[in-house]
C-alpha cells in the first residue's frame, strides 16, 4: 500500500516536469514562428511603404497649340522629325511669361520630363489630323516633381539643401492652383523599359527578360532533370559511378550561384560563342543552377511512390518503360512540378550568375527574342538600388514588390498543382 | 499398370537430380523423420504438372535462402506453402515469375519449367512470362485509378482486347469471377483505392486472372484482411482452381488447410515434406513439420 502511494507519488512529479516542458517546447516553437512571421511582415511593409507610391505619377497638364510653325513643318509627312521639344518650351514660357532670365527658364523647362516630347510626337503620329488645334495634354512632371507631389521632398528645408528651388515651388503651386497637376496610375511603370529618367522608366523590358530567361531555363530544365531523375532512380545500376553521380548532383546544389555565372561566361561564351547578355545564355546557365534542385526533388518524389505499385504493375507484366510511365511517374509528378517551380522561382530571384554574363547592362528596348540583349527583373532592382536619384528608390520597391508577387503566385501555383494532382489512397 | 510405372520412372529421375540417393532416411520414435535430416519428404512429384522445379538454389548475396527446392505444381489445384517467417516460401513462390529479377544481389539456379519450357534462362520474355504468371501481393495493392481501369490495365498492355465492347466484356467477367462485380458494377469509374480492404484484394485478384494467366501466384493474400473478407477469398480461390493453377503462401495453416490440395512445408530454406493437404495435416512424415503444424515452433 505504502509502495503504491510513493510510486503514485514519483510518477506525479515527474509528469510536473514533463508536462513543463512540452509546454515551454510549444512557446518556443510558437515563439520562433512568430518571430519568422514579424521578421516578413516588417520586411513587407518596408517594402510596401517605400514602393506603393511608384505606382502613381506626377502629370503636368499643358495647353499645347499644335501650331506647324512652331513645330517647324510643312505638312504631316514631317512629322518624325519635327521640334516638339521646342513646343513643350513655347508652352511652359507661355504658362509663365513673367520668366525670361536664362537660368530660371532652364528651370521652368526642367518641370516637365523630357518625355514629354516623345509623348506629343507619338500622339502626333497617331492622328496627324491633330496638327494645328489646339489640345489640353498631361505630360509626366519630371522626377523631382513626382518626389514633390508625393511629399519626399522637404519644404522646410533651406533652399540649398533642396532639390528643387523656392522659385520652382512658386510655379508649381501656381500650376496646382490652376489644377494643372494631378497623380495618375502609374502605366509607364509597367509599359516601359529601363530609363536614365526615373519617371521614363519601366519594368517592362526586365520583366520580358525575365521571361524569356525563365522560358530557356524551364524548357531546358524540366525535361533533363526529370529524366535524369527517373534514369537514376529507376533504370540505373547501383554501382559506384552512380554513387559518384548522386554524390556530386548533392554537391552541385550546394555550388554558389556565381560560380555557374564564371561557368556560362567561360562555356556558353567564350568557348561555344553565344552572345552575351541575351536571355538565351541566362536561361542556360540558370538551367545549370536549377537542375540539381530539380532532380533532388523529383528522385525524393519517385522514392515516395509506395513500392507496392511497382510491383503490382510488374507482377501484372508491364515493362520498366511501362511501369515507370504509367504508374509511378504519374504519382511522383506533384512532387516533381513542385521542385521544379520551386527551382524555377529561385532561378527568378537569381542575380550574381547574370551579372558576370552581362545582363546587367543598361538597356531600354524591350527584348524582343532569346538573342536579344536584355536585363531580367532582379538585376533591374540591383541596377535601380545602384542610381543616386531619389526617385529610383521608390521604383526599387516596387519592383521587388512586383518580382515578389511574381514568387508569391508561383509558390501558390506549386501548392495547387500538389493539391490538384495529389493521388490519395 | 502403365501409370504406376510412369510414377516410378519420374520418382526414380527425381532421387537422382536431388542427389538424394537411395540412402533411407533417418526414422525415429514414432514413424517421423529426425530433425536432423533435411531432405525432403513425401510426394514433391505429381503427374502432368504445370510447373517442375528442379534443385532451385536462391542468394541473396552470401546468404543461401532457398536450398535445393525439387517440387512440381500440378494443373488445377491448389498448392499451399507454409512455414515459418523467413523460411523462404515468398522467395521461392517469387521465382516463380521472375519476381526476383528487381533485386540486384539475388541469384537464382537450377531449372524451374512452366509447361516444359525453362523460365530461368535469359533468352525468356518476364514481361510475357508475367502474362501467363500472375501474382496477388500479400497487402491489396490497386493502382489508384478507377476499378475498371485496374482490371482492364493488363489486357490494354498485352494487347488482349480489341475495341471498347471487348474490353467492357472482359472487365465484367474478370469481376464476376473475382466475385466483384455486384458490389462494384454500379461504380466502376470510382478509384480502386476507395474499395475495403477485401474488396481490393478481390480486384487485384480481378486484376490478375484478366490477363488469363495459366497460374496465379499468391503471397499471403489474406493477412491483412478480416476474417469474412478472408472467407470469401478462401472462397474464390476454390472456385478459380477450375480454371487457374494457384500457389498460395499463407501463416495460416487452417487456411492451407482449407483452400488447398497440396502443401509444402518450408524450413529455413529447404523443402522439409510435401504432399497431400490431408496427409500433411493428419500424418506428417517428418519431426520439423509435426512440430510446426502443431504449434510447437513458428
Amino acid at each position: 500500500m505504502q509502495d503504491a502511494s510513493i510510486k503514485k507519488q514519483r510518477i506525479e512529479q515527474r509528469l510536473a516536469r514533463r508536462y513543463r516542458a512540452d509546454r515551454r517546447f510549444r512557446r518556443l516553437g510558437l515563439a520562433a514562428v512568430l518571430f519568422g512571421l514579424v521578421c516578413v511582415l516588417i520586411l513587407f511593409i518596408s517594402i510596401f511603404s517605400k514602393g506603393y507610391s511608384a505606382f502613381w505619377q506626377t502629370r503636368i497638364q499643358l495647353p499645347l497649340v499644335l501650331d506647324a510653325a512652331v513645330l517647324g513643318v510643312a505638312d504631316t509627312a514631317d512629322l518624325n522629325r519635327a521640334d516638339y521639344n521646342g513646343l513643350v518650351k513655347k508652352t511652359l514660357r507661355q504658362l509663365f511669361p513673367e520668366v525670361v532670365q536664362r537660368g530660371e527658364k532652364r528651370k521652368l523647362y526642367g518641370l516637365v520630363s523630357t518625355g514629354a516630347a516623345h509623348q506629343i510626337r507619338e500622339m502626333l503620329i497617331r492622328t496627324p489630323d491633330l496638327l494645328g488645334s489646339a489640345q489640353e495634354i498631361w505630360v509626366p512632371a519630371d522626377d523631382d516633381v513626382d518626389m514633390l507631389m508625393k511629399g519626399k521632398i522637404d519644404r522646410s528645408l533651406p533652399e540649398s539643401e533642396r532639390r528643387l528651388s523656392d522659385l520652382e515651388l512658386t510655379w508649381l503651386d501656381t500650376l496646382a492652383a490652376q489644377g494643372r497637376i494631378k497623380k495618375v496610375w502609374n502605366t509607364t511603370f509597367f509599359t516601359a523599359g529601363d530609363s536614365r529618367e526615373p519617371e521614363l522608366a519601366g519594368i517592362r523590358g526586365a520583366v520580358t527578360g525575365s521571361f524569356y530567361t525563365l522560358l530557356v531555363t524551364l524548357s531546358l530544365s524540366f525535361p533533363i532533370g526529370v529524366a535524369s531523375a527517373v534514369y537514376l532512380e529507376e533504370f540505373a545500376p547501383k554501382n559506384r559511378l552512380t554513387d559518384l553521380i548522386e554524390v556530386n548532383i548533392n554537391n552541385l546544389a550546394a555550388v554558389p550561384s556565381i560560380v555557374f555565372g564564371l561557368l556560362g561566361l567561360a562555356v556558353f561564351i567564350n568557348f561555344f560563342g553565344v552572345p552575351r547578355s541575351v536571355p538565351l545564355v541566362g536561361g542556360l546557365v540558370l538551367t545549370l543552377m536549377t537542375l540539381p534542385t530539380i532532380i533532388i526533388a523529383g528522385r525524393a518524389a519517385l522514392r515516395a511512390v509506395p513500392p507496392s505499385i511497382r510491383e503490382a504493375a510488374r507482377g501484372i507484366g508491364a515493362s520498366p518503360l511501362q511501369v515507370v510511365f504509367h504508374h509511378v511517374l504519374p504519382l511522383a509528378m506533384p512532387g516533381m512540378l513542385t521542385g521544379t517551380i520551386i527551382g524555377m522561382a529561385q532561378a527568378l530571384g537569381e542575380t550574381a550568375p547574370l551579372l558576370v554574363i552581362g545582363m546587367v547592362a543598361f538597356i531600354v528596348d524591350i527584348p524582343g527574342g532569346l538573342t536579344e540583349p536584355a536585363t531580367v527583373l532582379p538585376v533591374q532592382i540591383y541596377l535601380w538600388a545602384d542610381s543616386p536619384e531619389l526617385a529610383f528608390l521608390e521604383k526599387t520597391s516596387a519592383a521587388i514588390m512586383v518580382l515578389l508577387l511574381f514568387l508569391v503566385v508561383m509558390n501558390g501555383l506549386a501548392i495547387f498543382l500538389r493539391k490538384r494532382f495529389e493521388c490519395r489512397w | 499398370m502403365i501409370e504406376n510405372g510412369q510414377n516410378q520412372q519420374t520418382l526414380s529421375a527425381f532421387q537422382t537430380l536431388n542427389g538424394h540417393g537411395a540412402a533411407a532416411p533417418v526414422v525415429v520414435s514414432g514413424g517421423r523423420v529426425s530433425r536432423d535430416d533435411r531432405r525432403t519428404v513425401g510426394e514433391p512429384l505429381v503427374k502432368d504438372p504445370r510447373i517442375t522445379c528442379r534443385s532451385v538454389n536462391v542468394w541473396y548475396d552470401k546468404t543461401h535462402a532457398i536450398q535445393d527446392v525439387t517440387l512440381d505444381i500440378g494443373r488445377n489445384q491448389v498448392i499451399a506453402m507454409i512455414g515459418p517467417s523467413g523460411c523462404g516460401k515468398s522467395t521461392f513462390l517469387r521465382c516463380l515469375n521472375r519476381m526476383n529479377d528487381t533485386i540486384d544481389s539475388c541469384r537464382v539456379d537450377g531449372q524451374i519449367c512452366l509447361d516444359e519450357q525453362d523460365i530461368l534462362g535469359p533468352q525468356v520474355d518476364v514481361v510475357s512470362l508475367r502474362a501467363q504468371v500472375g501474382m496477388v501481393f500479400q497487402k491489396p495493392n490497386p493502382f489508384p485509378k478507377s476499378i475498371y481501369d485496374n482490371v482492364a490495365y493488363g489486357p490494354r498492355i498485352h494487347g488482349l482486347v480489341r475495341g471498347r465492347v471487348e474490353e467492357d466484356e472482359l472487365v465484367e467477367s474478370s469481376l464476376i469471377k473475382a466475385g466483384l462485380w455486384d458490389e462494384v458494377k454500379d461504380r466502376l469509374t470510382s478509384p480502386g483505392t476507395g474499395l475495403s480492404g477485401g474488396q481490393q484484394q478481390r480486384l487485384c485478384i480481378a486484376r490478375a486472372i484478366a490477363v488469363s494467366p495459366e497460374v496465379i501466384l499468391m503471397d499471403e493474400p489474406c493477412s491483412a484482411l478480416d476474417p469474412i473478407a478472408t472467407a470469401k477469398i478462401e472462397e474464390l480461390i476454390d472456385e478459380l482452381r477450375v480454371q487457374f493453377t494457384i500457389v498460395i503462401v499463407t501463416h495460416s495453416m487452417q487456411q492451407a488447410a482449407r483452400v488447398s490440395q497440396r502443401t509444402a512445408y518450408f524450413h529455413l530454406g529447404e523443402l522439409i515434406e510435401v504432399g497431400e493437404t490431408k496427409k500433411i495435416f493428419t500424418m506428417p512424415r517428418h519431426r520439423l513439420t509435426e512440430d510446426y503444424i502443431t504449434g510447437r515452433f513458428g
